[in-house]
């Protein structure tokens, strides 16, 4: 355990001093700061389209920085071979990636608190109040991002960041369009071909879950604005969301348990 | 009476047996895919395999400090990296103090220096070396201490204010040299320790190893800088190739025989100079003579005709073949380029019009 957290403390350190990361950082602000521009043009509307714009740009800016931290994690200490010195130390493999994720997760906990600090102030700003739903959808943002950190984990175990990216980001955007995507399988003759698309998409992480604002929840409208999902409902998606991310860090741990280090 | 059944092995601080390890390389984005298909498709122009280690044996005892030494691409590298278990042999095994290099227990007894180390460049050298001493379970209230020793060992106590980024690359060798050392390991290998380092720091690296040895720590270097190799080892080994051409104390390697007696004299007077200059054997250089007299001859003659005509005499000395002659011709021997033939299987790239 000592082992993993000096492994995920270094990998914070590792994000933290990285300067591409406050450029994003600095781009995730600038957004959300520009949905204030935005939300004065809606008239009379501001704090929701402030709310609605920030929640989003929270969300996928955060998303966007798990996969650029995701999709290095292991593949930058090969290509720099600093993972020889840490790999030949009595560490084992699967501790390796546990602390890469754990340190992921714990950098993007304190830029989404950062991103969340931001936008709340400008909700405050508009005379605005913090309401539970808020504080539900973002959570289910952060859980979300968690899972997003562990599929470029994942990918990255066995192949370069770009690849990585690449199919991370596909997984997430098909994960969040999953219900588009049985609606649209529904249209077609269910066959075989019909069902495996269907395990396919199974298996890819169902990011439709932590984003149900404005999206029909059991036959009802969620809304951050009105009615929305209750704690029980954010109970059960984080422990999706965990344990998703623990099957795909045990694959991530296993492919890479056999891995040369060259 | 019973005996542990470690003890056998234990007397082998290093064993490797059979060691083997094939690289496949080619088009295919994964090397493991890769390496699975080339072994049912030896002949497809897909891959490229390299035989970069090919059935090593050796066996390494306590207190022992051994030289792997082998010209560019031998496998000196390769046969490491597996010893650490970054890369997993094809066949054969290997034990560190009889116990599995997967093993944390065995880990924690090795200190590693990698060739042409490059470590986190975001982190400062105390830094770096804490995050080395937590993974090696040293507690808490020990460490500070400890960096602090390994800082001033390796002569970096000036520079623990800016990242390893900053660093050149000898002092990022030091700052290799600090984590391999700081748990204080039983086993210390090292990847080329000394590339990279002024004479400095050759020196002072040098002596660190011979320190090491008068501790009874095992060392395990690779080099191909042979008066290194000549000063520090007990024993080594000579690879070429990715085979072990030779293996043996240095003595045995070099052999007792003395090849050639070197005189040199000086302040030679002009009667003497006429009878050196007479000589096939002895060779004017500057303002001093060599006379080099066969191994078995007796240079009590050369010596009395110095010391009668009042010639100054420098040296005598017995020259050994040196290491370097050997290491010549055990590279001779291997191939004509040094590196392992590549078994370029199938066709080649010029096949694909
Ligand atoms: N990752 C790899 N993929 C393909 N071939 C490799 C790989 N690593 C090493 N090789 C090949 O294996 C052979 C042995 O390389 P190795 O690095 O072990 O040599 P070395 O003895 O350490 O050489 P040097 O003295 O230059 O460090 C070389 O021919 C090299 O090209
Ligand atoms: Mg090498």
């Amino acid at each position: 355990m000592n082992r993993i957290l000096a492994v995920a403390q270094n990998t914070f350190k590792e994000a933290i001093r990285n300067k591409v990361l406050y450029a994003l950082l600095f781009f995730a602000v600038a957004l959300i700061a520009a949905s204030l521009a935005v939300a004065k043009l809606s008239l009379g509307n501001e704090l929701r389209v402030i709310t609605d714009l920030g929640l989003a740009a929270v969300s996928l800016f955060s998303v966007v920085i798990a996969v650029f931290i995701g999709v290095n994690l292991v593949y930058k200490e090969l290509e720099r071979k600093t993972i020889y010195q840490l790999l030949s130390k009595p560490l084992r493999r699967h501790e390796f990636i546990a602390g890469r994720y754990l340190g992921t997760v714990a950098t993007m906990a304190l830029l989404m608190a950062f991103m969340i600090l931001f936008f709340v102030g400008m909700i405050l700003l508009q005379n605005g109040t913090v309401r539970a739903a808020l504080c539900k959808a973002l959570w289910l943002s952060f859980v979300e991002v968690s899972v997003i950190s562990a599929v470029a984990l994942f990918f990255s175990s066995f192949s370069s960041p770009f690849l990585s990216g690449l199919f991370t980001l596909l997984a997430f955007a098909t994960g969040r369009l999953t219900p588009q995507i049985h609606q649209l399988l529904d249209q077609f003759e269910q066959g075989i071909g019909v069902s495996l698309v269907r395990v396919f998409v199974a298996t890819l992480p169902d990011c439709h879950l932590f984003t149900v604002s404005g999206a029909v929840v059991g036959n009802q409208w969620m809304s951050i604005h009105g009615q929305f999902v209750t704690w029980r409902y954010v109970a059960q998606a984080t422990a999706y969301g965990l344990l998703y991310s623990l099957v795909v860090l045990v694959l991530a741990a296993l492919i890479f348990r056999r891995r040369d280090l060259v | 009476m019973t005996i542990p059944t470690g003890q056998a092995h234990e007397a082998a601080v290093v064993a490797v047996r059979n060691l083997s390890k094939t690289f496949v390389t080619g088009f295919l984005p994964y090397r493991r895919i890769a390496s699975v298909l080339s072994r049912f498709l030896p002949s497809s122009p897909l891959f490229k395999r390299v035989e970069a280690v090919r059935g090593i044996d050796l066996t390494v005892a306590p207190s022992e400090v051994f030289g792997l030494l082998g010209p560019n691409g031998a496998g000196k590298t390769t046969t490491i990296k597996m010893m650490m278990g970054l890369l997993f042999p094809d066949e054969g095994s290997i034990s560190l103090f009889g116990g599995s290099v997967t093993d944390p227990k065995v880990m924690a007894r090795v200190g590693f220096l990698p060739e042409n180390p490059s470590f986190y460049d975001y982190l400062t050298a105390p830094e770096f070396l804490d995050l080395t001493a937590r993974l090696l379970g040293i507690p808490r209230n020990k460490r500070a201490e400890r960096i602090a020793d390994m800082l001033e060992l390796v002569k970096l106590t000036h520079a623990t204010d800016r990242p390893l980024r900053k660093f050149s690359k000898g002092m990022l060798q030091r700052a290799g040299l600090a984590q391999a050392l700081i748990g204080d390991p039983d086993l210390v290998v090292l990847d080329e320790p000394l590339s990279g380092l002024d004479p400095i720091g050759r020196k002072e690296v040098r002596d660190i190893v011979a320190d090491l040895a008068k501790q009874g720590k095992t060392v395990l270097f690779s080099s191909h800088i042979l008066s290194d190799v000549e000063l520090l080892c007990t024993r080594v080994a000579i690879v070429v190739n990715g085979r072990i051409q030779k293996i043996g104390s240095l003595d045995d390697l070099l052999g007792q025989d003395v090849e050639a007696i070197e005189v040199i004299l000086d302040q030679v007077p002009p009667e003497l100079e006429t009878a050196l200059a007479q000589r096939g054997d002895a060779r004017k250089q500057g303002a001093k003579w060599i006379v080099q007299l066969p191994g078995d001859d007796d240079p009590a003659a050369v010596l009395q005709a110095a010391i009668d005509v009042h010639a100054r005499i420098l040296s005598v000395q017995p020259r050994r073949k040196s290491l370097e002659e050997l290491f010549m011709s055990q590279t001779a021997n291997g191939s004509s380029a040094g590196g392992p033939a590549s078994e370029d299987t199938g066709a080649s790239m010029d096949h694909q019009s």
